[in-house]
């Protein structure tokens, strides 16, 4: 107890005489071919809070974000109490422990997103995720970088990582001719299988793809289950994702994404992040 | 009061134990002892611990694939001068055991011969895909702390000659208790075709097609299309090979699920004292 707050006062004393500015600047480029980002979700956070880690496994909150491209209540009702809005507390607040926001709309393949005005309140770490669509559970990660102090302006490369929370099946969420094994749900969001974000690829998805990771028909050990099934495995703990296989055809193949554009190799985002003079 | 008394009680005992450990001296433990002649480097290291002159280095590492296992990995910590391996020159015969069959002692014996060198070990055991692997500890004299390298290989045993790692990398004057993290990408060794073939490939996906083990590890023949080490243009596997796009390696015993894109590895290296 006396430790902490001697911490605490060492924290104080530090936050009174260097970080005069709280508010930083954030802007994220999209590198890729024809991925978009979702709204990315920005926390400042101290060193209990973890959004992912390499070898371990994804929370739930994380697996909404990577199949879903969800944060918050507000977006999709059916997250609320799964959600990082769960996990970290209410936005635009200081948790103690962090304070998030999410910023919305979609970045485009190859586009600059707004410069984003974020209040860190002094937290010392800074995380940024957003989801790749479209893909099964794919996101760009800024993993806890320190928050620079000294005024300037500084780069991060963020790799694409995979959420482990669903089978790459690179299957298109809007077939009708295939559902999840059991549930009979339609492919699409958390919890199913397929490819989220369909409708805001920049080039048409096929359709008849047989499946990547898993095959339409089959269980994961390759016993057949009913044809026009599909089942919603995971493969994790998190990892660097080995990318989108995709093919050629747009009528069969393997995958219903494309090989010649929807692939990428990292880095695949450059976060840019100014600390301004005090 | 009775912590005192324990801890009075305990002092002559713990006078004696200094004293047997001196006594040990007779193989070449530590100070005058160490002076007799023949084991006079085994003094050396007696002294090395009784003045805690020693940094403490720990290094672990991630398997950031989906579903490459990494081989136990050669880890040294070095002077500036080591490499074992430099981009777009011939891999030493080492450097090939390491990346053709995933057996890491040819690195470590190398590097032990070298002036530059100042500990180096053998992770215990592979890495799984997607896992953390096991803590190496490693020590080195304070006195080389302020210029200090580290260099680690570990081979994607599902591949020809993939391996990844660290060159040298420098890590000096690190403070008590801080650590570095790095995410790093794979080379190719170069000195094996990547043919993706069973009898070619040591690890467990060449052995669920009927190959794999030592037998397709290392082969001392190099038929690669260049000698030399390089960046790993990844794997071709037999995805896509029978269907219209013909994208795939038909004779690949390698699937989809083993790409891979860089980073392969982080590694994270603590100084503990």
């Amino acid at each position: 107890m006396k430790l902490f707050k001697v911490a605490s006062a060492v924290a104080l004393a530090c936050s009174s005489s260097v970080l005069m500015a709280q508010t930083i600047d954030i802007t994220i480029t999209n590198l890729t071919h024809a991925q978009n980002f979702t709204p990315r979700l920005v926390i400042a956070h101290d060193s209990s809070v973890d959004a992912f880690e390499p070898g371990v496994e994804a929370t739930s909150a994380l697996a909404w974000l990577a199949e879903a491209g969800v944060i918050d209540d507000a977006q999709n009702a059916a997250s609320s109490g799964q959600n990082f809005e769960a996990l970290l507390g209410p936005t635009d607040t200081d948790n103690t422990s962090n304070t998030w926001h999410r910023f919305g709309g979609l970045v485009a393949p190859s586009t600059t997103s707004a410069s984003y005005s974020f209040d860190t309140l002094d937290k010392p770490y800074l995380s940024i995720l957003t989801m790749l669509i479209p893909t099964n559970d794919a996101f760009a990660g800024l993993d806890s970088i320190e928050i620079p102090t000294t005024p300037g302006t500084y780069t991060y490369m963020l790799n694409a990582y995979d959420a482990g929370t669903e089978l790459n099946d690179e299957l298109n969420s809007t077939r009708t001719d295939i559902v999840e094994q059991d549930t009979g749900n339609a492919l699409g969001g958390y919890g199913v299988p397929g490819v989220a974000g369909v409708g805001a690829s920049p080039v048409a998805l096929g359709v008849g793809g047989t499946g990547v990771a898993v095959k339409v028909g089959f269980a994961v050990d390759g016993s057949a289950i009913g044809a026009n099934e599909v089942v919603d495995g995971t493969d994790g703990p998190v990892h660097i994702h080995r990318n989108i296989l995709g093919d050629t055809s747009l009528t069969d193949g393997a995958s219903d994404l494309q090989s010649t554009e929807h692939r990428w190799l990292n880095p695949v985002a450059r976060v840019t992040i100014t600390i301004p003079a005090p | 009061m009775n912590m005192n008394k324990i801890n009075l009680a305990l002092l002559p005992l713990i006078a004696v134990l200094v004293t047997g450990c001196g006594d040990d001296g007779k193989d070449g433990a530590p100070g005058p002892a160490g002076v007799a002649g023949v084991d006079g480097t085994d003094g050396v290291d007696g002294i090395d611990g009784a003045n805690g002159n020693l940094a403490v280095f720990t290094v672990q590492l991630t398997n950031l694939t989906y579903s490459q296992p990494f081989s136990p990995a050669a880890i040294v910590l070095h002077e500036p001068g080591y490499n074992i391996f430099i981009d777009g020159e011939k891999a030493s015969t080492a450097l090939e055991v390491l990346a053709e069959s995933g057996n890491p002692s040819d690195i470590i014996t190398e590097a032990i011969a070298t002036t530059e060198y100042l500990d180096a070990i053998a992770s215990d055991g592979a890495t799984a895909p997607r896992s953390i692997g096991n803590v190496s500890t490693l020590l080195v004299p304070l006195l080389d702390v302020d210029d200090l390298k580290i260099s680690l290989t570990t081979m994607l045993v599902d591949t020809n000659d993939a391996f990844t790692g660290l060159n040298a990398a420098d890590i000096s004057n690190m403070a008590v208790g801080q650590s570095v993290s790095f995410m790093v990408p794979s080379w190719d060794a170069g000195t094996e075709a990547n043919t993706e073939t069973a009898s070619t490939i040591p690890g467990p996906a060449a052995a669920a097609a009927g190959g794999g083990g030592a037998s397709a590890g290392f082969d001392a023949a190099r038929d690669d299309l260049f000698d030399r080490v390089h960046f790993h243009p990844g794997a071709v596997t037999n995805a896509n090979a029978d269907d219209a796009s013909k994208e795939g390696l038909s004779t690949s015993i390698l699937t989809e699920a083993d790409r891979w894109d860089n980073p392969t590895s982080k590694i994270v290296i603590t100084r503990t004292r």
